[in-house]
């Protein structure tokens, strides 16, 4: 079999599959009240962009998994989706939220209004009214469909007044307004479909409202759209979309270079030294969203096979000193990453903490044996593995997912370290689906220390900070990190206005959980992309990516190169 | 009972353990297929119960074997996990690749590696013929993926002018049919030569070793008193009965192909059986697979039997049923 699976970057673990660390699976976790007026600020100066005929051409390693909005996981099809549907906001290129299909929206106490933008059409002609949305909104909520649907778990009901407003109701106020990120939906082509027909819809002639119009798939090969010349906005230069699927790196990458392809959104480690060189392509390593860590099981649940040693917050230190993220970093990422912290991501600004001084837990091996000597955990027995008061070894298992390379050389480099001081590290690897299952196990999760990653869908702290909220047992949080103080000042930070309390807040909350090693943040990754210089001009490199990112923007605003 | 009955009744029985085999087989995997579906998304147990009626995963083991075989005997195979559509489609669809490639293929692996084989077979000891033996033993020991990514590399990189990756041309805007097909014929150029380069040795081996020993018969000594020219005595004697091993491995190489050929599909990202089942075990996708395994088996089970009675046309000797 060919060994081209072996992914060398850190991509699979964020982009395979939406399901864990979705880029829009931000978690809405805790009530929470977002000035309005905050949403309405910053709609981009309109740009004139020449139409030409010339199509925006993108390869990569996924097919799509369905062009159904309610149904899809992939990030690959969600990619695809945006430019077929609108949202009613949607993120720019300052990864801030901008009017889109709600020309403007305002946010009181527990209901959103958005009032919608004049003339928009449905693709096959029909006009775009309030109740699309009521109806999107409604069959979201109701039936729990899709990925969309955390964000609707305080959902009460949405009314359209008039064709032109939509109100939507909840039970508290909404830290993330969902508009941001539910495709609007056509209810004259939906709403005579039963909700099981619904979820079995293959959606092979998508109809939406968005800046192209679906053309054609060719399953396992390629998906292409055509621009809407209809389209409410400023109209892209590009003719049409298409993302073809490479089932090989190289070959992706040759045909960047051949100029069969226009941008690689993610291209391996690896392959992107090679490409760097080439002066017909440009290389962005561009800062992202999203980290790899190490996770330590914290289960006390009476079903936990997790080694107890582990409850030990001295022990979980001692494994964070034993951690050399900058070796980390420039073995396993071979530079395409920075050492890790905190759980929240540079790319997050003011949020962002960096541990400094003596708050440091990283690469200090001569403090990590001074904590398991003073806990008493001593090698007595020649092997070099330190041991509890009763001879109970620190050796556990750590496992990562066999085909995410750098996950499991992070995991070998930790494994050399941590023995240095008496912490012995059983490697094993697994696939993915074996990794989802075992560390999501909450009854009896059977594991020790895992390898992974997380990505933020949204440009704001509450996703990220939400992963180990104790709330998230049986959700995102895949450690079991339960903190009463720490959710405490979650709900807090959630609904603060004032941004530099909101910020104290966080970097408070930061700091409780970076010194409680249940993660240990290893690296904060780069996203690797590479487009050609033939291709399309007035692309803005944004933290996130180009393009697969959260904003569409860049397909919308790119030219030909060289017109 | 006519054996030709006989046949056909234990084709039907062969069938019927192989899709109750393959039933089980995918039912008894540990874990719960909702949970891989879910992933770490949270589901309240409404959501839950309806993802179980969605995928026919409600109800004991035993009524949902009853539903699966009904459903079969509809045509229903199931609603794919990863691709969310009628495992129907996604499998009519590849399966239509995969025999435009195999269809192609095997006519040239077969008939260019029996054309061979007779001219190596026909000149034992020969210098041509050592050649041949050799040079087809070499090339049957290519690995598959890398005869196709030197291919890539030579084609795709170095000369270049051929489509490396697909079916089609991304974009492509075809004024005619004839172009369509064209444009297929053209992405068909580098997997069907990987499959010549590596499987035609396997034919020319057999049809040589098959032939050597028809050579060697009586009847051939036979043939050559009765003065008979040596192209008619090779062609015409000694080939047609030296095909009958040929015609089991060419029978079993279909049957096998129809599980796509695996490695090149995959190299060449060629849309059929072949890349649906890589894909569908990255995505632990069971209706897909199922239905592949179930294609996969049918067809050899099939092949068998057409080749039974092939057997019988081509040596009356052979008598089905015995």
């Amino acid at each position: 079999m060919v060994s081209m699976q072996t992914s060398s970057g850190p991509s699979d673990a964020q982009h395979g599959l939406v399901s864990r660390r979705s880029v829009l699976r931000a978690a809405l976790l805790s009530s929470a009240f977002i000035a309005a007026p905050a949403l309405l600020a910053a709609c981009a100066p309109p740009t004139t962009t020449v139409a030409t005929n010339k199509i925006f051409r993108v390869g990569w390693k996924s097919d799509i998994d369905t062009l159904n909005p309610l149904t899809t996981v992939t990030t690959e099809a969600v990619e695809v989706q945006s430019l077929i549907y609108d949202t009613l906001m949607a993120y720019g290129l300052d990864l801030k939220p901008e009017p889109s299909l709600a020309a403007s929206t305002v946010a009181a106490g527990a209901t959103i209004t958005y009032t919608l933008r004049d003339g928009v059409t449905w693709h096959d002609g029909t006009a775009f009214t309030s109740d699309d949305v009521v109806y999107t909104f409604d069959l979201i909520a109701k039936n729990a469909l899709g990925v969309n649907a955390q964000y609707f778990s305080d959902y009460v009901s949405a009314a359209a007044p008039d064709a032109k407003t939509v109100v939507v109701t909840f039970k508290r106020p909404q830290a993330f307004d969902p508009g941001l990120v539910v495709p609007i939906m056509p209810k004259h082509i939906w709403s005579s479909q039963s909700v099981d027909q619904i979820q079995k819809a293959a959606n092979d002639k998508p109809i939406g409202t968005g800046p192209f119009t679906f053309k054609e798939r060719k399953q396992g090969q390629s998906v292409s759209v055509t621009r809407n010349e209809k389209w409410w906005g400023d109209k892209p230069a590009a003719a049409g979309a298409s993302w073809t699927v490479y089932t090989n790196d190289d070959l992706m990458a040759q045909a960047l270079k051949n100029g069969e392809i226009d941008i690689i959104p993610q291209v391996p480690p690896t392959v992107f030294t090679g490409l760097q060189g080439e002066t017909t392509l440009t290389s962005e390593s561009l800062d992202s969203f999203s980290f790899h860590h190490i996770g330590i099981n914290l289960s006390q649940v009476p079903g936990s096979k997790g080694n107890p040693l582990l409850l030990d917050k001295g022990v979980r230190q001692a494994l964070g000193y034993a951690l050399d993220r900058k070796q980390i970093a420039e073995i396993a990422y071979a530079g395409f990453a920075s050492p890790g912290g905190s759980i929240l991501t540079p790319s997050l600004g003011d949020f962002y903490y960096e541990p400094t001084g003596d708050a440091v837990i990283d690469n200090n091996p001569e403090k990590a044996n001074a904590l398991l000597d003073a806990a008493g955990y001593t090698a007595k027995d020649g092997d070099g593995i330190r041991q509890t008061k009763d001879g109970k070894p620190l050796a556990f298992r750590i496992i990562a997912i066999s085909t995410t390379s750098t996950d499991v050389r992070t995991a070998q480099l930790f494994q050399a370290t941590a023995a240095k001081v008496g912490i012995k590290l059983d490697f094993a690897t697994v696939d993915s689906d074996t990794m989802a299952s075992t560390v999501y196990n909450v009854e009896a999760p059977d594991w020790d220390i895992f390898v992974w990653g997380w990505d933020s869908g949204v440009n704001d702290p509450c996703y990220l900070l939400g992963v180990p909220l104790t709330s998230q047992i049986g959700g995102n949080n895949d450690v079991f990190y339960s903190n009463p103080a720490y959710d405490a000042l979650y709900d807090q930070q959630a609904t603060e206005l004032d941004h530099a309390k909101r910020v104290a807040i966080v970097m408070q909350m930061q700091q409780m959980f970076y010194e409680d090693c249940g993660y240990l943040v290893a690296v904060y990754i780069k996203k690797l992309q590479s487009y050609g210089n033939a291709g399309w001009a007035n692309l803005t490199a944004v933290p996130g990516g180009i393009i697969f990112n959260f904003t569409r923007d860049n397909y919308l605003k790119a030219t030909p190169a060289g017109s | 009972m006519p054996p030709l009955l006989r046949r056909v009744l234990v084709l039907c029985a062969s069938i019927f353990a192989v899709l109750t085999f393959n039933f089980f087989l995918f039912h008894i995997i540990p874990g719960d297929p909702i949970r891989l579906i879910a992933r770490s998304q949270r589901l309240d147990p409404e959501a839950v119960a309806r993802l179980r009626t969605t995928y026919g995963l409600d109800g004991s083991l035993p009524e949902q074997y009853g539903k699966y075989l009904s459903n079969l005997a509809h045509g229903d195979l199931g609603y794919s996990f990863s691709l969310h559509e009628n495992v129907a489609d996604i499998v009519g669809r590849a399966l239509l690749n995969t025999l435009i490639l195999l269809t192609v293929s095997t006519l040239i692996v077969v008939l260019v590696g029996i054309a061979i084989g007779v001219f190596a077979g026909s000149r034992q000891g020969t210098r041509s013929d050592s050649t041949t033996v050799v040079t087809s033993l070499v090339f049957w020991s290519l690995p598959t993926f890398w005869v196709g990514m030197l291919l890539v590399f030579i084609f795709g990189v170095w000369i270049g002018g051929l489509p490396i990756s697909g079916i089609t041309t991304p974009n492509a805007v075809y004024g005619n049919w004839f172009q369509y097909i064209s444009d297929i014929g053209r992405h068909l150029i580098l997997p069907t030569l990987t499959l010549a380069i590596v499987d035609i040795a396997f034919f020319v081996i057999i049809t040589r070793t098959s032939l050597l020993e028809v050579m060697g018969e009586d009847y051939m000594l036979t043939a050559r008193g009765k003065g008979l020219s040596r192209r008619t005595m090779v062609w015409k004697h000694a080939t047609r009965n030296a095909l009958l091993p040929v015609v089991t491995a060419s029978v079993l190489y279909i049957s096998a192909l129809v599980a796509g050929a695996i490695q090149v599909e995959v190299v060449f990202s060629w849309p059929g059986m072949g890349l649906l089942m890589y894909n569908s075990v990255m995505a632990r996708d069971y209706p897909t697979l199922e239905a592949c395994f179930l294609l996969t088996s049918v067809a050899v089970l099939v092949a068998n039997f057409c080749a039974d009675l092939i057997y019988r046309r081509l040596d009356p000797r052979v008598t089905v049923g015995t």
